[in-house]
């Protein structure tokens, strides 16, 4: 396939902030190196090596390597990548719980890196709150005082943590549960009292650090809903670290595909799957099913004639699964209006060459 | 990292403040001598691991809480340690000495903590010892010309193939080793280690009537039920034991002595008093001795028994 | 035995191989290739220098004179200048006496306390305590029944006082060591540099003798009761040290790591997620605290701090097995109430009972439980008092001494000699002393002081690594300085006897158990009971059935340290992997051939550590065998101690220290496993 078509990838920084908001993380050049001396790596001249020749020359890992986002007020930023790709230092990196070796790092344009202990602190109590892999709940609380613990550790007096803490308990349906110990609880829900301790010290933004991959699939799927419910409703900022592909396409906004420590791509659902930046994305991305990926605004030629005006119509969002779903019923080319306007068309043989991954052929009039 | 500096940090700073409040409670630590429970009117005695001290101990425990209206408290410990306690005034008196030169040299004569409290009335005798039946068969086993001649009779497997000479608790005073090797005897000492320990393997022995060679002294309570005759040693003569390493001789008969505290002698009032008149003879030890450990009594039931029969005795201590 | 095939017997070689050179280069480079030649080869190379040397310079036969250090005198001398400092000198006036009348005046705070419970007081806080650490439940019903019959039986053997006594050192001494113990292992916790310091010095304590605590305790602080709390303090402080850093170590760190993200600083962390999380390690370290406790305040009885000990020792100046007896199983049964109370709390932390509690039965929980427990004491303790019974009533008190003498005799009498073909114990003792230990211990002293050397050089390079052998051969060499050389290897044949026998037996019995589940249910309540009855009570028996000797000695040690042995052979043969076990016998393999194939080969390394814990437990009755005539080292600690002899004491406890270090280094099998794996 030729590499023409492939647009803006990666993406730059600066190109995503187009709504005139001020990022909420902003990332530029950030490294984390494991080792000896590994402050002398960024910007020396083994920076370019690869991961096992950097580890043979200089006995130093490099788990994140020069890398620049931002994440928007209120998208959920997705960061995925297999195990070892670094992706979990990076997401440690944006709270210091792991301390960047190089870069900037800015939160609403407060520089991070440059906060004290106090800042910082201050930072992770109300700003920024985690959800992580293996729960970290405490065996020895009950739900409700697990729930209220970053309240606690904020220094919120007990009665009024508590009422705080039973709110969020409620809004993730735990009610009922709120005296037992985790060790009582299967693991969605404890996954659930996770999110809910994060939810309860209302942060600007929740870090989410694989959270659903110790789950089984189908309360995996679950929890994948609340979290889309959540975001929905609360319209919260998210970064979401996950090696599931399908977890990532299905929640995320933008994506961060990360590879040996490094931004292989970064770009929506729609543009990793249809543009992957290289041999090693195009490889993640072949199993998944384009056609709940792709939206009809990709697959959709100009309307010829009266087609415009014509027949079944669908938002340019929609995915073509659904844009199938319409022109099977309609039995015709379905019309992609925007604001009323008519602005593509998207007939059997457009779905069905999203749906193979060929290109469709010239348009015939 | 940070975590492990301010550890450190904390750690330092705490021991400081403890070492501050420390020297803030300054002025010098009371030096021991503290009254037990029940004020003025208390007593420690020490009990030694032997009978016949237990005995004394005893009656003048019982005499002292019912007729004088004190309370003793008795303190079990081996007899170096009870002289040093002594010193430090953690007990009042040792009612048997058998006799610690050394000891009387540090505390008696240089730091004198510690003062004379007279005779017990008791001769104490050390010597090395024969079983009666043995002694019958061969009555000149009682010669220590002729031990050797009998070597083979007390060899162990412990002796390495020489006789064997049975040794009691570390504590006790012993030349042995010494006049073992100037009279140039077929023999070894094993060291029991504790006098329970001796006891047993004699009684063991005489119920087997197995014939055996062991350090005893008198009075022991033993005596009343296992006879044993002594071996005659070169006769002690006064100044012969002056040089430990060159000891030929028997061990002497010491009149064994009680020791006071300093300040107790002085300040003990009635009981100090009381103890210092108290003197009985070796039979009288021997009757209480017997009673608590051949009939098993409580020392206490033992004492109450002795006080009730040999009221004229006693009542010549009272103060 | 490697070592040989690097100069082989010409003859053979050229039988087997007429080619020899090139095969032979062979050989030997696979013999640097292996492990285990990769150690040997450079420690053969440097004995074939050293030795010579060593020979030539200082000969072969025992410790070199020349290489002895005189410490005795300067010991003494420091002995010498405590008894005359002692009440003059600042360092204790204002340092040390404080500590020595904070431990008497806590130690007696404590016992008027329990005096004026009164027993009924006493009994009920007792059980009322253990009922809420074991949850008011059915577990808690049960835990509060033993403490009941455990502080009747002691009051019915007449030794309610004593008991009192005990407990009253116990409490102050295992407070002391708890806290210190926790501040100790919250340091090694959190700081690694503390932990590495700290290493060395507990693995040091675990081999040392509670004997060589006392001696410069006593020294110190004089006979009493602050000599004995300081010794059962220092005793009792490792397990609750180890067991703190090891929970705050193996903290969940998913759960730490959540703690930061929320902002939590140093101080939240610590008090609301890493201590917590380690509370279940660190009440199995109280619970290990206070059996170390028990065990030595008895010791320390001997240095005159009363109670249990004085009266075990009292019963034995008269030889009253009985009465000895008496005083000792009060013991076993503190140990019983104490370690399932705590065991019962420690399952109660695990458990995941629902805490939903409403209306009457809340009142069971939480912290009006403990006000309610608290309540019934002091109302059991009025009433009590009221009742005028604070004393355990005389006639409730019932004499075991009679019949247990009795037994004694019995079977002493028949067992000694003359019994039909088994010969009786006499006969064995003296059979042991012949055939074992004798020829053991002269040959140990003919043999060479290098040799020896060389000898513990190779065990503990074959089980560990460079360091391993480094720390053994100091430690034999420490023993030549001290200038105790013969007395060190007269201790070791015995602890080498003894070994054998523990491990003979120990093995036996616990295949045995772990293969009847009977044997091991009544064994382990004989076994339990044997290690905790405080070893002087089976001293007579010990005697009378085996002579004052060194199999005396022996027999103490293995009766001290089989049921360790015992239990750790069991449960390691019981844990091995049922799918093997399963295939083994899928495959038709007997029993034996189950055993022999399939569960020894796996409980290897169980079975590793029940002799390094033999080596240890035996050493550590050393000292008691000084009591029973075992002579060497042990009769020279008891000496030390009996004479107030600093120099002789102390050196023969180093000298034992230093033989620990030695026997647990060549049979510890973690340094080299860690080292290839």
């Amino acid at each position: 396939m030729s590499a023409t078509l492939v647009p803006e990838t990666p993406e730059t920084p600066e190109k995503s902030e187009n709504n005139g908001k001020a990022p909420v993380f902003s990332v530029r050049g950030l490294w984390k190196v494991f080792g000896p001396k590994a402050d002398r790596i960024p910007g020396s001249a083994e920076a370019g090596l690869s991961a096992e020749e950097l580890r043979a020359r200089t006995g130093c890992t490099a788990a994140v390597r020069d890398v620049s986002f931002d994440v928007q007020p209120g998208e959920v930023f997705v960061v995925m990548g297999l195990s070892g790709s670094g992706k979990s230092t990076l997401v440690r990196c944006l709270t210091r719980l792991i301390e960047p070796t190089a870069g900037e790092l800015s939160i609403d344009g407060e520089d991070v890196l440059g906060m004290d202990r106090n800042r910082l602190r201050d930072l992770r109590r109300h700003r920024a709150a985690m959800v992580f892999q293996h729960f970290g709940l405490l065996p020895h609380r009950s739900v409700l005082d697990n729930v209220a613990y970053g309240l606690e550790i904020q220094g919120v007096g007990k009665a009024e943590r508590r009422a705080r803490a039973a709110k969020v308990i409620e809004k993730v349906g735990l009610t009922g549960l709120e005296r037992r110990r985790p060790g009582q609880l299967s693991g969605g829900q404890q996954q659930r009292v996770g999110l809910a301790r994060a939810l309860a010290v209302d942060p600007e933004v929740l870090l989410f650090d694989e959270p659903f991959s110790a789950l089984d699939p189908l309360i995996r799927r679950d929890m994948q809903e609340e979290v889309i419910r959540l975001h929905r409703e609360e319209g919260r900022t998210m970064v979401f670290i996950t090696h599931d592909l399908s977890e990532a396409l299905r929640l995320g906004d933008r994506i961060a595909l990360m590879r040996d420590g490094g931004i292989v791509q970064l770009g929506t659902p729609e543009e990793i799957v249809d543009s992957p930046a290289d041999d090693y994305v195009r490889d993640f991305v072949r199993d998944v099913p384009r056609e709940q990926v792709i939206t009809v605004r990709k697959a959709m030629r100009p309307a010829n004639g009266d087609e415009a005006t014509d027949g079944a119509s669908v938002a340019p969002g929609v995915t073509v699964a659904e844009a199938i779903e319409v022109a099977a019923r309609s039995g015709g080319p379905v019309r992609v209006v925007e604001n009323g306007r008519c602005i593509g068309i998207v007939d059997h043989q457009r779905l069905l060459a999203v749906v193979a991954g060929v290109e469709a052929g010239v348009v015939p009039a | 990292m940070m975590n492990s500096k301010r550890v450190r940090r904390t750690l330092v700073a705490a021991t400081g403040a403890v070492g501050l409040v420390a020297l803030s409670a300054c002025g010098a630590a009371d030096t021991g001598k503290k009254n037990e429970v029940g004020g003025d009117k208390a007593v420690t005695l020490t009990v030694p691991s032997w009978v016949g001290a237990e005995a004394n101990v005893a009656v003048a425990k019982y005499i002292l809480e019912k007729e004088l209206g004190y309370k003793v408290h008795t303190k079990q410990m081996g007899e170096v340690l009870a002289w040093d306690a002594l010193s430090k005034g953690d007990i009042d008196g040792i009612l048997e000495d058998w006799g610690h030169p050394k000891q009387e040299k540090q505390y008696l004569n240089g730091k004198k903590t510690v003062v004379k409290g007279g005779d017990l009335g008791v001769t104490g005798h050390i010597g090395w010892y024969v079983p009666k039946y043995f002694a019958d068969k061969h009555p000149d086993v009682t010669d220590w010309k002729n031990l050797n001649k009998y070597a083979e009779d007390f060899k162990t497997s412990e002796s390495g193939g020489k006789g064997q000479l049975l040794e009691g608790s570390p504590d006790y005073v012993t030349n042995d080793d010494a006049i073992i090797k100037n009279l140039k005897l077929d023999l070894k000492t094993v060291y029991a280690g504790n006098e329970s320990s001796q006891i047993t393997q004699i009684k063991q022995n005489v119920k087997n009537k197995t014939p055996f060679l062991t350090y005893w002294w008198t009075p022991q309570w033993l005596n009343n039920q296992v006879d044993m005759v002594e071996v005659k040693l070169p006769e002690y003569k006064t100044g012969c034991d002056a040089d430990p390493k060159k000891i030929t001789c028997a061990y002497p008969k010491t009149p064994l002595q009680k020791y006071f505290n300093a300040d107790f002698a002085k300040n003990g009032g009635k009981a100090a008093k009381f103890l210092k008149n108290f003197k009985w003879t070796t039979e009288q030890q021997n009757e209480v001795a017997g009673m608590i450990a051949g009939d098993k009594m409580s020392a206490d039931a033992a004492a109450k028994k002795w006080v009730d029969e040999n009221k004229p005795t006693w009542e010549k201590w009272l103060p | 035995m490697s070592v040989t095939t690097t100069a082989p017997d010409k003859t053979s070689l050229e039988k087997r191989d007429p080619d020899g050179a090139p095969r032979r280069a062979g050989g030997l480079k696979a013999l640097l290739t292996h492990p285990l030649g990769r150690k040997l080869v450079p420690l053969t190379a440097l004995a074939a220098v050293l030795i010579p040397i060593a020979a030539v310079l200082w000969g072969s036969g025992a410790w070199p004179s020349e290489l002895s250090h005189d410490v005795k005198a300067p010991l003494d001398s420091v002995n010498q200048w405590i008894i005359d400092n002692r009440d003059t000198h600042p360092l204790f006036l204002y340092f040390l006496l404080y500590f020595s009348n904070a431990a008497t005046d806590s130690v007696d705070a404590v016992y008027n306390l329990l005096d004026s419970l009164g027993w009924i007081g006493v009994t009920a806080t007792a059980v009322l305590f253990a009922w809420r650490a074991g949850g008011l439940g059915r577990a808690g019903l049960k835990v509060a029944g033993i403490t009941l019959g455990a502080f009747a039986v002691c009051g019915l053997l007449g030794m309610w006082d004593p008991t009192m006594i005990t407990l009253a050192l116990m409490v102050v001494a295992v407070a002391v060591s708890a806290v210190l113990g926790a501040l100790l292992g919250l340091a090694a916790g959190l700081s690694e540099r503390f932990n590495r310091m700290l290493r060395p010095v507990l693995d040091t304590m675990q081999v040392m003798p509670a004997f060589s605590y006392l001696l410069p305790m006593v020294l110190i602080f004089g006979p009493g009761t602050p000599a004995a709390l300081f010794s059962t303090v220092i005793y009792a402080v490792p397990p609750m040290t180890r067991l703190t850093a090891l929970g705050l170590r193996g903290a969940d760190p998913a759960v730490l790591e959540a703690s930061s993200s929320l902002g939590a600083s140093f101080w939240q962390r610590l008090l609301t997620a890493r201590l917590p999380l380690a509370r279940k390690q660190m009440l199995l370290g109280l619970n290990q605290t206070i059996m170390m406790a028990l065990s030595m305040v008895v010791i320390a009885s001997i240095v005159g701090a009363g109670g249990l000990g004085e009266e075990v020792f009292t019963a034995l100046s008269t030889t009253d097995v009985g009465k000895a007896l008496a005083a000792g199983l009060p013991i076993v049964l503190i140990a019983v109430w104490l370690d399932r109370t705590t065991a019962a709390a420690g399952e109660r932390f695990g458990a995941t009972a629902a805490a939903e509690a409403t209306g009457a039965r809340r009142l069971l929980h939480g912290w009006r439980a403990w006000a309610l427990v608290t309540a019934g004491a002091v109302v059991a303790a009025v009433a009590g008092r009221l009742a005028g019974a604070t004393l355990w009533p005389e006639a409730w008190v019932y004499e075991i001494s009679t019949p247990v003498n009795k037994f004694q005799e019995w079977i002493t009498n028949n067992l000694y000699q003359d019994v039909p073909v088994l010969g009786g114990t006499k006969v064995w003792a003296d059979h042991i002393t012949e055939w074992m230990i004798n020829p053991l211990r002269d040959g140990l002293l003919d043999a060479p002081w290098w040799l020896l050397l060389l000898l513990v050089a190779v065990l503990a390079l074959l089980v560990g690594t460079w360091g391993t052998a480094l720390t053994a051969v100091l430690a034999m060499a420490a023993v030549g300085v001290l200038g105790v050389w013969p007395k060190t290897l007269d201790t070791l044949s015995q602890v080498l006897v003894g070994l054998a026998l523990t491990l003979l037996l120990g093995f036996a019995i616990g295949i045995l158990a772990a293969r009847v589940g009977w044997v091991e249910r009544w064994l382990r309540l004989v076994l339990d009971v044997l290690q905790t009855l405080p070893q002087f009570v089976y001293l007579i028996p010990v005697v009378a059935l085996m002579g004052v000797g060194r199999v005396a000695a022996i027999t103490a040690a293995v009766a001290y340290a089989l049921p360790a042995v015992v239990r750790i052979t069991t449960q390691g043969i019981k844990e091995v992997d049922p799918a093997a076990l399963e295939a083994a016998r899928s495959m038709g393999a007997s029993g034996a051939q189950q055993l022999r194939q399939v569960q020894l080969p796996l409980a290897r390394p169980a079975l590793l550590v029940a002799v390094n814990q033999g080596v240890v437990l035996v050493l550590a009755v050393v000292v008691v065998g000084g009591l029973v005539g075992g002579g060497a080292l042990g009769y020279d600690v008891v000496f030390g101690l009996a004479r107030g002899e600093l120099g002789v004491g102390l050196v023969a406890g180093a000298a034992i220290v230093c033989l620990g270090l030695v026997l647990d280094r060549v049979t510890q099998p973690t340094a080299a496993t860690r080292k290839e794996s």
